[in-house]
């Protein structure tokens, strides 16, 4: 029997809070946070809607110096990280057993703009330290740097299946022994108005139909969505074995029971239920779980039209057309390369909550027939839940999760 | 054409940008005998010290030519040179 793999640790950030309680705490009262980006490099001659993070607390003890030298997205992921660190009790391992995994490819565009357009015509005097920032795996040094990890780090991307497939590559990490423990980090995807426009050219991003209204642009699952509405977050889970917890005495939150990666063979942002599908019976046929133990779907559902009706018709082919669904990116947005992994931290803090939060905007479900967690946020012990995640180029990822009964 | 900036002036300048690279030394009297490395600076903080007081000036000198310099006075001296010779 391969060990029984289990989350020990999580740290999230998002535009509606800081840290778990503050995420949970917005995500059961359906609190959302769009508007008009005002990130500088986000908006040209364009007035994108999304939700922003507009602060970020650090650790007493972080250096300035450090700070100084960060991304936005290193400093998400600091802070992550730190939360996640802390409540896994990751002090007390080997720091020669523990991994970290970088979900997300190309995440500081917004950032590498603005060097770009700042020193276009004094490129003498280019920052050196543009070297080391340009690449995604500079997040990797920077992390293992604060953070002492001395077994391995890499990033791994899938595009919006990025932060999923941290996840799947580090409880891979910890079932090879090539690690104790591997935090999967889904990385804060930081985009300007340059991928802003090209999303919305492509169709992928919602139409300016509610320039007016941002509160009501982002509508996953409901008849007049357009679009995905994007959103910065970002997300650390700690993944081991059972028996590396209990070496701690950590508290489990849930069980990885399995995974699904499936591709659609099709480089076009077009979904298959072909792929989701396979993705999905996959992860449940790993997990040794028929469909109707799953009680709880978090499902990708970004309000793309196309793709939030193949997903339906997925859960459907696969016998999941009975479980609860809400949908996370109606409060925080599509964080691209870091929902997967935040998207699996807000279905485990409901689980501990034992209620599902609110899909705002959920006014008129294209499948009205399906178990909606609607406006208001019900009561609901999850046992058994599915998180999926799709992304361009055709990837389809599933996790299969198990609430963990051992410490209640 | 005479250039205005005094040697005094420009190990402000250089002081101002190791601080800014280097929060740390804040109220820490930076002098002409220190060297980078001694107050912390690795070898990216140097370069990225040098960048910036290369840009405030206006004045590029090349890699080679930095590598000369054993402390902040040389390095003063060595950019008085140049902007002199510009």
């Amino acid at each position: 029997m391969p060990p029984e793999l289990v989350v020990t640790g999580m740290g999230v950030i998002s535009a509606i809070g800081q840290g778990k309680a503050a995420f949970a705490a917005a995500l059961l009262d359906g609190k959302a946070a769009f508007d008009v980006m005002r990130r500088p490099g986000r908006q040209r001659e364009s007035a994108y809607i999304g939700a922003e993070i507009r602060e970020m607390a650090f650790a007493p003890g972080v250096a300035r110096q450090t700070l100084r030298a960060a991304s936005l997205s290193s400093q998400a992921a600091l802070v992550v990280l730190q939360e996640a660190w802390i409540e896994a009790r990751l002090f007390d391992v080997d720091p020669r057993r523990v991994g970290l995994i970088v979900g997300g490819s190309n995440v500081q565009q917004r950032e590498l703009t603005q060097i770009h357009e700042s020193y276009r015509d004094r490129s003498a005097f280019l920052r050196p330290t543009y070297a080391l920032s340009f690449m995604d795996s500079d997040l990797c040094g920077f992390c293992t740097a604060q953070f002492g990890i001395r077994g391995l780090a890499y990033t791994v991307g899938g595009a919006s299946a990025s932060g999923q497939l941290a996840i799947i590559q580090a409880a891979q990490a910890a079932l090879a022994d090539q690690v104790d423990v591997c935090v999967a980090l889904g990385a804060l995807m930081d985009l300007s108005y340059w991928e802003c426009h090209s999303l919305r050219a492509i169709g992928a991003m919602g139409s300016d139909r509610y320039a007016g209204e941002p509160a009501l642009a982002c509508r996953p699952f409901d008849r007049d969505h357009d679009g995905f509405i994007f959103g910065e977050s970002c997300g650390a889970v700690v993944i081991e074995s059972l028996e590396s917890s209990e070496r701690r005495g950590v508290k489990p939150y849930a069980i990885l029971r399995g995974w699904g990666v499936s591709m659609d063979g099709n480089r076009s942002p077009e979904p298959s239920l072909e792929g989701e599908t396979r993705a999905i019976q996959s992860a449940l046929g790993a997990a040794l779980a028929p469909p109707a133990q799953i009680d709880y779907v978090n499902p990708h559902g970004t309000g793309s039209i196309v793709g939030d009706e193949t997903e339906l018709k997925a859960l459907r082919a696969c016998g999941l057309a009975d479980a609860y669904l809400n949908a996370t990116k109606s409060l925080i947005g599509h964080g691209l390369s870091a929902a997967g992994t935040v998207e699996v931290i807000a279905t485990l803090l409901q689980a501990q909550a034992g209620q599902l939060h609110p899909t705002r905007n959920l006014e008129n479900p294209i499948d009205p027939t399906l178990n909606w967690v609607r406006s208001k946020s019900i009561d609901h012990p999850i046992e058994n839940a599915l998180t999926l995640s799709m992304g361009f180029g055709g990837i389809n990822t599933a996790l299969c999760w198990q609430r963990c009964h051992l410490y209640e | 054409m005479t250039n205005v900036i005094t040697k005094m002036e420009l190990l402000d300048l250089i002081a101002r940008h190791a601080r800014e690279v280097l929060p740390g030394l804040d109220g820490r009297q930076i002098v002409s005998s220190d060297r980078l490395v001694d107050l912390g600076a690795n070898s990216v903080d140097r370069a990225e010290i040098a960048m910036l007081v290369q840009e405030s000036l206006g004045l590029s000198v090349s890699r080679v030519e930095l590598f000369g310099p054993k402390n902040i006075g040389e390095l003063a001296d060595l950019f008085l040179e140049k902007l002199n010779a510009a």
